[in-house]
C-alpha cells in the first residue's frame, strides 16, 4: 500500500481518540474509591429485585428494520462514486440509470409497507 | 534549527491540527455543558447553574472533578469487557471527524478529497459503541435503549445520506473544501437555497443521529431510566456525554460547510463565519431540545420509513432531474 500523509493522520488521530477516552477513565480509577459488597452488584431497575436475566428473548420488530436498513444502506453507498462523476456526464443515459436504481430503492420501502412493517402494533404475516 | 528542518512539514502539520483539536473538542465540550444548562435554565424560567463561580460559569470544571472522582463500578452479571470498551469507544472516532473539517480557506488538518465519506463511515462506530454498552451491561433498560438507538440510528442515517448525496451530485465533488469553494460570500449564493429541503432533511436527520430531544428516545428518562448507561457510573458516562456534544459540534460543521458556505460570509471571509455559524447551529440544538416533547417510538420510526427517506429519495432524483434539464 502506498503511505500518504493521510493514513498516518487517521492513524494518530485514531490513537489520540483511544488516549482521549482512556485517560480520564485511567485517572478516574486511580483517584475514586473502590466499594464493594452488598447488592452493588445488582442491575439497576429501579430498586427492584430484577427477575431473570436481560439477555432474554427479544421482539423481531427491530430485525425487521435492521433488514430494510442493509437493503437500503448498501445501496445508497453505490452512489458516492456516482456524485463525483455525475456533473460531467453527457445526455440522458446517466440520469436513466440513477432512476431506474432509485425505483428498485423505492421498492423496498413500498414492500415492506404493504408488508406491515410501518403498522404499530405489529401486525407483521413472516 | 537544523534538527526542525529535518522533520517533514506535513508531520508538524499533523502535530499541531492533534494538539488544536484536542483543545478545540475539549474546550467546546465543556462550553456546550454549561451552555445546554443555562439555556435549559432560561427557557424554564430557572437561572440554571449560579454557585461556581460567576454565573455559574466553573459548572462544567466541578462537573468533571466530580465525574473523576466517582467509582468506575462494574456490574457483577455484565461482561467487564465489552463494558469498558463502549464508552472508549464512543470517543475514539471523535477526533478524527474533525480531519477532513473546512475550518477556514487553509485551515484544515488534511484537506481530504473523500472528506464527506471519511466523515460518515467513521460516525458509524459510535453505534457499535452504544449497542455493546445496551448489551454488556446485562440490564433490560440498557438493552432496550440500545436496541432503539441502533434502529433509530441506523434509519436515519438513510435520508441523512441522501440529503447529503444531493449536494455532492450538485458539487460533483466529496471533498468539503471544494464544497465550500462552490458557494458565495452572500446567503443567496449558499446550498440552502438550492437544497432546502435536502437541508431540512438533514436537519431532522442530525437531531435523530445525536440523539438529541425530540429524538432522545434511546435515554428517555421517564420510561427506560437513563437507557444504555443506565449502568455506567462516573467517568463511563462522562464519556458517552463528551461523545454526544463532540458529535454535535461535528454535525453542525459538516452542514455549516454543505449549505450554510462554510468559512464564507459577507465582508471578510474567514474561520469566524464557520464558528458563527456553528454556534448557531449548537444554540438552535439546544433550543429544541428544551422546547419540544418527546416523541412516541413508532412515530419516530414511522416519520422517518413513510416520510424521510421518500422524499429524501425524491428530493435526490429531482436534483439529479434538474442537473440534466439545466
Amino acid at each position: 500500500m502506498v503511505f500518504s500523509w493521510l493514513h498516518l493522520a487517521i492513524i494518530l488521530f485514531l490513537v489520540l481518540g483511544a488516549l482521549f477516552a482512556g485517560g480520564p477513565l485511567a485517572l478516574a480509577s486511580l483517584l475514586a474509591p473502590k466499594a464493594k459488597g452488598g447488592d452493588m452488584g445488582m442491575p439497576y431497575e429501579c430498586g427492584i429485585v430484577p427477575l431473570g436475566n436481560a439477555r432474554g428473548r427479544f421482539g423481531v420488530n427491530y430485525y425487521v428494520y435492521a433488514l430494510i436498513f442493509l437493503a437500503f444502506d448498501v445501496d445508497v453507498l453505490y452512489l458516492f462514486p456516482v456524485a463525483t462523476q455525475y456533473r460531467w456526464t453527457v445526455g440522458w443515459d446517466a440520469f436513466f440509470e440513477i432512476l431506474i436504481f432509485l425505483f428498485f430503492l423505492g421498492l423496498a420501502v413500498v414492500y415492506f409497507w404493504a408488508k406491515g412493517v410501518f403498522t404499530w402494533p405489529r401486525k407483521i404475516r413472516l | 534549527m537544523t534538527f526542525l528542518a529535518a522533520i517533514p512539514s506535513e508531520l508538524i502539520h499533523i502535530v499541531i491540527g492533534m494538539v488544536a483539536i484536542m483543545a478545540f473538542v475539549g474546550i467546546h465540550v465543556l462550553v456546550l455543558v454549561y451552555a445546554e444548562r443555562k439555556g435549559a435554565g432560561h427557557i424554564q424560567r430557572r437561572p440554571g447553574p449560579f454557585e461556581v463561580g460567576p454565573h455559574g460559569i466553573l459548572q462544567p470544571l466541578a462537573d468533571a472533578g466530580k465525574l473523576i472522582g466517582k467509582q468506575l463500578f462494574t456490574p457483577t452479571n455484565a461482561d467487564p469487557i465489552l463494558f469498558w470498551m463502549a464508552p472508549v469507544l464512543a470517543v475514539f472516532p471523535v477526533l478524527l471527524l474533525f480531519v477532513p473539517m473546512p475550518f477556514g480557506p487553509v485551515v484544515t488538518v488534511q484537506e481530504v478529497n473523500l472528506g464527506l465519506l471519511l466523515i460518515l463511515a467513521f460516525a458509524g462506530i459510535g453505534v457499535l459503541s452504544t449497542m455493546l454498552a445496551g448489551w454488556a451491561s446485562n440490564n433490560k433498560f440498557g438493552l432496550l435503549g440500545a436496541a432503539r438507538t441502533v434502529s433509530q440510528s441506523v434509519a436515519y442515517e438513510i435520508p441523512l445520506l441522501l440529503a447529503v448525496l444531493c449536494i455532492a451530485f450538485q458539487k460533483g465533488s466529496l471533498n468539503l473544501s471544494t464544497i465550500v469553494e462552490g458557494q458565495g460570500s452572500w446567503p443567496w449564493q449558499w446550498n440552502i437555497v438550492t437544497q432546502p429541503l435536502a437541508f431540512l432533511i438533514f436537519l431532522v436527520c442530525a437531531f435523530a443521529e445525536t440523539n438529541r430531544a425530540p429524538f432522545d428516545l434511546p435515554e428517555a428518562e421517564s420510561e427506560l431510566t437513563a437507557g444504555f448507561h443506565t449502568e455506567y457510573s462516573g467517568m463511563g458516562f462522562g464519556m458517552f456525554f463528551m461523545a454526544e456534544y463532540a458529535n454535535m459540534v461535528v454535525v453542525s460543521g459538516v452542514c455549516t460547510a454543505l449549505f450554510l458556505g462554510g468559512w464564507k460570509g459577507p465582508g471578510i471571509d474567514g474561520v469566524w463565519w464557520f464558528m458563527i455559524k456553528v454556534y448557531a447551529l449548537l444554540a438552535l440544538f439546544i433550543w429544541v431540545r428544551w422546547t419540544y416533547p418527546r416523541v412516541r417510538f413508532d412515530q419516530l420510526l414511522n416519520i422517518n420509513w413513510k416520510w424521510l427517506i421518500p422524499l429524501a429519495t425524491l428530493n435526490l432524483l429531482g436534483t439529479v432531474f434538474l442537473m440534466k434539464v439545466f
